[in-house]
């Protein structure tokens, strides 16, 4: 990491394991739960949120100094609703077609936790450049998470990845289907989800015993 | 009278926000280990829901829905403001929270220190965001029984939470594995505890809004059978005519 | 920079710069992409259409592929031939009019072209107690005339949509679901292939001639959907709340347009 000190490269690399926004800050989980039964979408959301942490967290940087701390709250919500606004509607005049896939996403991302606990700890307190680093940073951590229970849910429960069958056809019975295997259906309800978290966090603390809370 | 009872159990039970739906999770988890300041925040979010849903309802009724200006005049009945309603509720839902922090902080200062950074987070708290939405898209038809989903939504959430950190405190003293602890066992649990609530999903189906048309027809066919057919399918057809 | 940015006034001044740079901001946006918006709007309610109507760029059994946006204005004057609009209340229709009719009449609510009615802002005038507009397209698929309805819904987020297309005997000839919100990878498969498929020769009407419409349902046993007088489609895993969008919607929406269908098989007897 030439470019970066040692400090800098921190934010980045911490939030990927150790300061995980999910499994150690807990943020972000409702999005984790609904968006995470297909793998696209778990990617295309983890896209979305890398890009309004980056600008977002620079903007709240810059206007740090003058932000009046009794409405620092609606400041916030305002700055990260018209940004994805605004990038809706220019998306919309411009890029319909990938308009169409993101528009469900705008409410999860506004409403997004994580976004709005890294301002509050984060962007409020430091410069714009380390700001920018942090956003990128716990958004990168946030998207390998979605990412991995998008695998294990899509896979599991529809038999697929990324829409494309990898197990076989269900229907037809080939691939593992014509040895008896079925699609745990249950796998792409939320509940699932949880769990499923629940033991990444499992397996992240046995690797890592200064986690393990008591 | 029954469609408030209705809409009460819907909203606490079958449509829970945390077991059904799955909103507001990141509260729920952070700040359900003591039952103290799981009621506290329990209390804050009925109180902000109560508040936000009417609010939010009347923005909606008379300045967001397609011709809802018509009470400005008729030439303003074409307006479609439909584009800003996450930011109007998100506003109103963001100067709320920042209302109660004030006073939260200025009365109950032992509350305020033990909500932390969880009480600005309300304001992100998709519950609330989410009861907006739901009231808006479900078509909540009067204020009485948009105050009433957003008070039945707050006790929901409140139940969960009160539950949820019922179940830590007593899990302190179980031998979970030490990874697990904490955290990964609550994820766990409230997995299974949404699992349990999949099962309300299947009541009050029957004497839904959205029900009633799928019976009438069924009654319909059965009357066609029994009687006259080709009288009764005149008849019909005279009628709609 | 030396500013209190507690002082009262200070935070009254801020709220106020705040709220009309970004309410600028919004508007002008808003105003200034408003044109190509509603431009891609109408191309895109005119391939839905056509979509229904099983004109479109599929190819084998991948994802659903519209006309694209350059020939869709040709291809839906060539291939949607009439667009009718009829007017109903209370459940009857209570006058029928040609799309030039429609076009040429100065009254409130028309004088536009009849797709781009707005399915919405009928069900809110229908709720009123007013009549509404119930366009229906005309085309041609296989030799056989079939009739295109929009409907509109609610799902488990937000709006859901679609159009169908029917035969003469209100049997499914092709449909289009869309969404504005919901659940990626379990609600909003409505808008996948498979599942708009499964509507394909399914029945609205009853032996007896009464309207039932199409259920969503679990434990249908049928994911194949080979038996298409059992008025059910196979549900989406995890998608109960949209799913009974769905059915709500083709039953409230295209029941309306049942009194039409008879007259047709009437004139046709």
């Amino acid at each position: 990491m030439g470019l970066l000190s040692k400090k800098d490269a921190k934010l980045i690399t911490d939030p990927l394991a150790d300061n995980n926004p999910i499994t150690i800050q807990v943020l972000g989980i409702c999005s984790a739960l609904a968006i995470t039964a297909d793998l696209k979408a778990s990617l295309v959301m983890g896209v979305a949120v890398l890009f309004v942490m980056g600008v977002g967290n620079v903007v709240i940087s810059l206007m740090r100094n003058i932000i009046p701390s009794k409405i620092r709250i609606i400041v916030q919500l305002i700055v990260v609703a018209s940004l994805v606004i605004i990038v809706d509607q220019v998306l919309k005049a411009y890029a319909f077609e990938l308009s169409k896939t993101l528009s469900v996403f705008i409410g999860l991302i506004i409403t997004n936790c994580i976004i709005m606990g890294r301002f509050e700890a984060f962007a409020l307190a430091n410069g714009p450049y380390r700001s920018f680093l942090d956003g990128i940073g716990n958004a990168l951590g946030y998207a390998v998470i979605l990412v991995i229970v998008g695998i294990f849910r899509e896979l599991l429960g529809a038999g697929t990845l990324m829409g494309y069958p990898v197990l076989g056809d269900p229907i037809e019975k080939t691939g593992v289907f014509s040895i008896g295997y079925e699609n745990n259906g249950f796998m792409l309800m939320p509940p699932m989800a949880l769990i499923i978290v629940g033991l990444i966090i499992w397996v992240q603390r046995s690797r890592n015993k200064d986690l393990i809370e008591d | 009278m029954i469609e408030h009872l209705e809409l009460f159990f819907k909203a606490v039970f079958i449509d829970n926000m945390v077991f059904a739906v799955f909103l507001g999770m990141c509260s729920y988890l952070a700040v359900s280990k003591k039952v103290a300041t799981a009621v506290g925040l329990g209390a804050a979010v009925i109180f902000v829901l109560a508040i936000t849903v009417p609010l939010n309802w009347l923005l909606d009724q008379y300045l967001l829905q397609p011709g809802a200006l018509s009470w400005l005049g008729s030439e303003y009945a074409d307006y479609d403001l439909g584009f800003l309603s996450f930011i109007m509720f998100i506003a109103t839902i963001a100067t709320m929270v920042q209302l109660v922090e004030i006073v939260v902080e200025k009365f109950s200062p032992s509350l305020y220190n033990s909500l932390g950074i969880f009480l600005p987070l309300i304001a992100v708290n998709c519950a609330i965001l989410g009861g907006s939405l739901f009231m808006q898209s479900r078509e909540i038809e009067t204020l009485g029984l948009a105050v009433n989903y957003g008070i039945s939504s707050g006790i929901g959430w409140f139940l969960a939470i009160l539950a949820i950190a019922a179940i830590r405190e007593k899990i302190r003293y179980s031998n979970v594995p030490a990874p697990l602890r904490g955290l990964g066992i609550t994820f766990i649990i409230t997995g299974l505890m949404g699992i349990g609530f999949l099962s309300f999903g299947g009541m009050l189906t029957g004497g839904d809004e959205e029900e009633k048309p799928a019976s009438e027809p069924t009654v319909k066919v059965e009357q066609i059978k029994s009687e006259d057919n080709a009288k009764k399918l005149a008849d019909n057809t005279k009628n709609v005519e | 920079m030396a500013v209190n940015t507690d002082k009262n006034s200070y935070t009254i001044l801020f709220a106020i710069a705040m709220v009309v740079i970004v309410g600028s901001l919004l508007a002008f946006t808003a105003s200034s992409l408003k044109p190509q918006i509603k431009e891609n709007e109408r191309m895109e309610k005119q391939q839905n259409i056509l979509y229904a109507l099983g004109v479109n760029e599929n190819e084998g059994t991948g994802d659903i592929v519209f006309v694209s946006t350059k020939e869709v204005a040709d291809k839906f004057s060539t291939n949607v031939s009439e667009q009718l609009v009829l007017e109903s209340k209370d459940g009857k229709i209570i006058s029928k009019m040609t799309r030039q009719e429609f076009i040429d009449s100065k009254d409130e609510g028309k004088g536009k072209e009849p797709y781009l009615i707005d399915v919405k802002k009928q069900q809110a005038r229908a709720k009123k107690g007013e009549s509404r507009f119930l366009p229906l397209f005309v085309g041609q698929q296989d030799g056989k005339t079939v009739y295109i309805a929009p409907i509109r819904g609610k799902g488990l987020w937000d709006a859901i949509w679609g159009f169908v297309a029917l035969d003469e005997n209100m049997v499914v000839k092709g449909t289009f679901f869309d969404h504005a919100a919901e659940t990626p990878g379990l609600g909003s498969n409505i808008k996948q292939r498979y599942f708009m498929d499964d509507f394909y020769g399914e029945r609205l009407l009853t032996e007896a001639g009464v309207f039932k419409g199409i259920a969503v349902a679990k434990g249908n046993n049928d994911p194949k959907n080979e038996r298409k007088e059992d008025h059910a489609v196979d549900a989406l895993a995890g998608a109960t709340i949209t799913g009974d969008g769905i059915s709500a919607m083709i039953r409230k929406d295209l029941k309306l347009y049942m009194p039409f269908f008879q007259n047709l098989n009437i004139k046709t007897n």
